[in-house]
């Protein structure tokens, strides 16, 4: 294989990778929450793009006002799924929790085909152009935004959990919900803001797919797969173990594809299941040890 | 209290949304509606056919459209006066595009509805999990999918109203060979459909002097094929050959333009649609497909039984949705319902459904919109490679390949 075409391998798998990431962190901020595994993520995903569409091409808003809409409501959304589905079933044993996300994802997908119909629905580029050619390997305009998309997150997260008291207040349900309740953090809050939080980087990958791929009413579910497994990848922590899982896996699929494209998600996941196995907090998450 | 009833209603308000578009599609069709328009089907019992079709998930862009003309001509059908006097009843149920729900739905039309006969499902996968419940049964399987195995696996059972892929792979594969371009990079989707066409491309490239020098594959839920269209250049293609059908189809030659590849993009009947064409935008320009002629009427010849019954439906199409059909899937279920009700026409009162089986077997030179439909013994696809036309992607819709 020649190096441009490995680059190109490259390119791709952090391409899909860094939307495998902005998944995983949703997964993440929420769970870090509340401990339980959102399966409505994928929706949120699907919603974005959805909703940037019609705002696009149904209510014929510019791109960037359309975006920016979509990301905001979807947001919205994710509080008031929280709010109307997992507060009142707050204290509910996490098994419970996590159905209700994957009820609320059926409800999304159904409400989404009934308002938007079942055809593909496209969106165009945020910089129409051709791609960029570096050393043989092409790079379309599209992929760098969404480079630059989980560039800006990451360190708006970091800065959220450093700088801010909110951000703070969330680190320390992190550590310890219960603790934190104690000390005067308004923890349903930080509840509703994650959730919200979560469903606006979900709303941001699906915005930033849709010009490459079209949305539907039905991808939330497989992208959630994929999102899901990168975060467990990450281990579950900070934000940069959920980014650098999402990029592993990216790459893991790409480099199975010149042997065999058929065999690309059945590697993907062994690997996921082989670090289950060996690392089960994740690659890139310390052990502590927990006082008794 | 107040705050959960103010929850539930909402709660409630959500399932209503959610449950209003799948009551429409899960119970009947508009048929029972329109029961016995003529008056000379009032008082006989109605003829039960059913259709198990892909309403939801990945093929509800294919299934949408044949519950559209199912319903449409149902209720032409029985404003006419029904089948010699007996209202047709077509009871239609949605498999969401799954094998399991395929196979259950079946069940229910066999054993609850007592149904004559079994139209679909839209799906290769749904079409051959079925086959077994029908065989129980002894009714007749028209499936819409379009997969040679479903019957090249023969069943005195199964008929199909599309080009099966063994007649669209060969009619493709000698279009690249007479253009030359004899180095083939093979992209499928991972799905009945994709496999089907995988496997036929596979077997007989070499009988038309073609080499398929990358063999890659992707599945209905993947973004991104540039790593898989990456492989195919490196290995020094010719042509891209694609055998999809599923929405994701659009992206390769999205993914292949992000590329710089200038190589041709020739596709399978799966994506005779124009959301394929929106959906890659730009892109699809220039990509050409084999498929039936109702994309371009014309093409048929100006008079002919299959021109007049194409323009017809297109245009009854219209008139009752809005817009014409975007694609070739209705005409599917259009060919699907008339060759049961043809037979159903020819047969006399108090037939069994194995009569019904031998004589949906005896259609002959029917002119339906895929094409002359003349079923035998041992061919249960009954079309030939006349009636096949090419197409080519130009300023963003299907148009005739010179």
């Amino acid at each position: 294989m020649e190096a441009s075409e490995l680059l190109q391998l490259v390119i791709a798998g952090l391409k899909n990778g860094s939307i495998y990431a902005l998944l995983a962190l949703g997964f993440t901020i929420v769970y870090a929450a509340t401990n339980v595994i959102n399966f409505a993520q994928g929706e949120f995903y699907m919603l974005g793009g959805m909703l940037a569409v019609f705002a696009f091409s149904g209510l014929n808003v510019p791109l960037v006002a359309a975006v920016a809409l979509a990301v905001v409501t979807v947001a919205g959304i994710g509080a008031l799924f929280e709010r109307l589905a997992i507060r009142p079933r707050k204290d509910a044993d996490p098994m419970a929790l996590i159905i209700i996300t994957v009820g609320g994802s059926l409800v999304f997908a159904s409400v989404a085909r009934h308002l938007f119909g079942s055809d593909a629905l496209p969106l165009p580029e945020f910089t129409p152009g051709p791609s960029f050619v570096f050393a043989g390997a092409a790079i379309e305009r599209q992929t760098i935004w969404i480079w630059v998309i989980v560039t800006a997150t990451v360190i708006g997260l970091t800065l959220l959990y450093n700088r801010t008291r909110l951000g703070r207040a969330m680190r320390a349900c992190m550590e310890n919900r219960e603790a934190a309740r104690l000390m005067g953090i308004d923890t349903a809050r930080v509840v509703m803001v994650s959730f919200a939080l979560a469903a606006a980087l979900g709303a941001l990958a699906g915005v930033a797919v849709t010009p490459l791929t079209s949305t539907r009413f039905d991808i939330g579910a497989g992208i959630a797969v994929k999102g899901f497994a990168a975060a467990i990848l990450g281990g579950l922590g900070s934000p940069l173990a959920a980014v650098a899982g999402g990029l592993l896996l990216g790459l893991i699929e790409q480099a199975v594809i010149p042997f065999s494209s058929v065999l690309k998600d059945v590697v993907a996941l062994a690997v996921l299941l082989l670090v289950l196995f060996v690392r089960p907090q994740g690659l890139f998450r310390r052990t502590r040890k927990e006082k008794v | 209290m107040r705050k959960r009833l103010w929850v539930m209603s909402a709660l409630a308000l959500v399932l209503v949304l959610v449950s209003a578009p799948l009551g429409g599609c899960a119970t009947t069709g508009d048929g029972e509606e329109a029961p016995d328009g003529g008056g000379e089907g009032a008082g006989k019992e109605p003829y039960v056919v059913g259709a198990v079709l892909s309403l939801t998930g990945a093929q509800s862009a294919l299934g949408v459209p044949e519950k559209n003309a199912i319903d449409l001509e149902v209720a032409r059908i029985n404003a006419e006066g029904g089948i010699n006097g007996h209202p047709l009843e077509v009871i239609i149920e949605d498999d969401a595009s799954d094998v399991d729900q395929a196979i259950a739905r079946t069940t229910k039309l066999i054993e609850q509805d007592n149904v004559l006969a079994i139209i679909g499902s839209t799906g290769t996968g749904q079409s051959m999990a079925m086959r077994e419940v029908i065989a129980e049964a002894g009714i007749p399987q028209v499936s819409l999918a379009g997969s040679l195995i479903i019957t090249q696996d023969f069943s005195p059972l199964v008929f199909q109203t599309p080009w099966s892929n063994a007649l669209v792979v060969d009619v493709t594969l000698e279009y690249l060979a007479d253009l030359g371009l004899t180095n083939v990079g093979l992209i499928t989707e991972d799905t009945g459909f994709g496999k089907d066409g995988r496997t036929l491309v596979a077997e007989t490239a070499a009988n038309h002097g073609l080499t398929v020098v990358s063999d890659q594959v992707f599945k209905p839920a993947d973004t991104d094929m540039t790593g898989q269209l990456t492989v195919i250049k490196g290995a020094g293609a010719d042509v891209v050959l694609m055998w999809s059908s599923v929405a994701a189809s659009s992206i390769v030659p999205k993914n292949m333009a992000q590329l710089g590849m200038d190589i041709p993009l020739v596709g399978s009947h799966g994506i005779a649609r124009q959301e394929f064409v929106d959906s890659a935008g730009a892109a699809a320009d220039g990509v050409v497909m084999f498929a039936g002629k109702v994309l371009a009427p014309d093409a048929y010849g100006v008079g002919t039984p299959s021109y007049e019954a194409a323009t017809s439906f297109i245009d009854r199409y219209a008139e009752t949705y809005g817009e014409p059909p975007s694609n070739t899937f209705a005409g599917h279920a259009y060919d699907g319902l008339y060759l049961v009700v043809e037979a159903l026409k020819r047969l006399d009162e108090g037939f069994t459904p194995s009569d019904l089986r031998d004589e949906i077997e005896r259609t002959s030179g029917f002119p339906g919109i895929g094409g002359v439909f003349t079923f035998s013994a041992t061919d249960h696809n009954g079309m030939s490679a006349d009636d096949l036309v090419g197409y080519r992607v130009t300023d963003g819709a299907w148009a005739l390949l010179e």
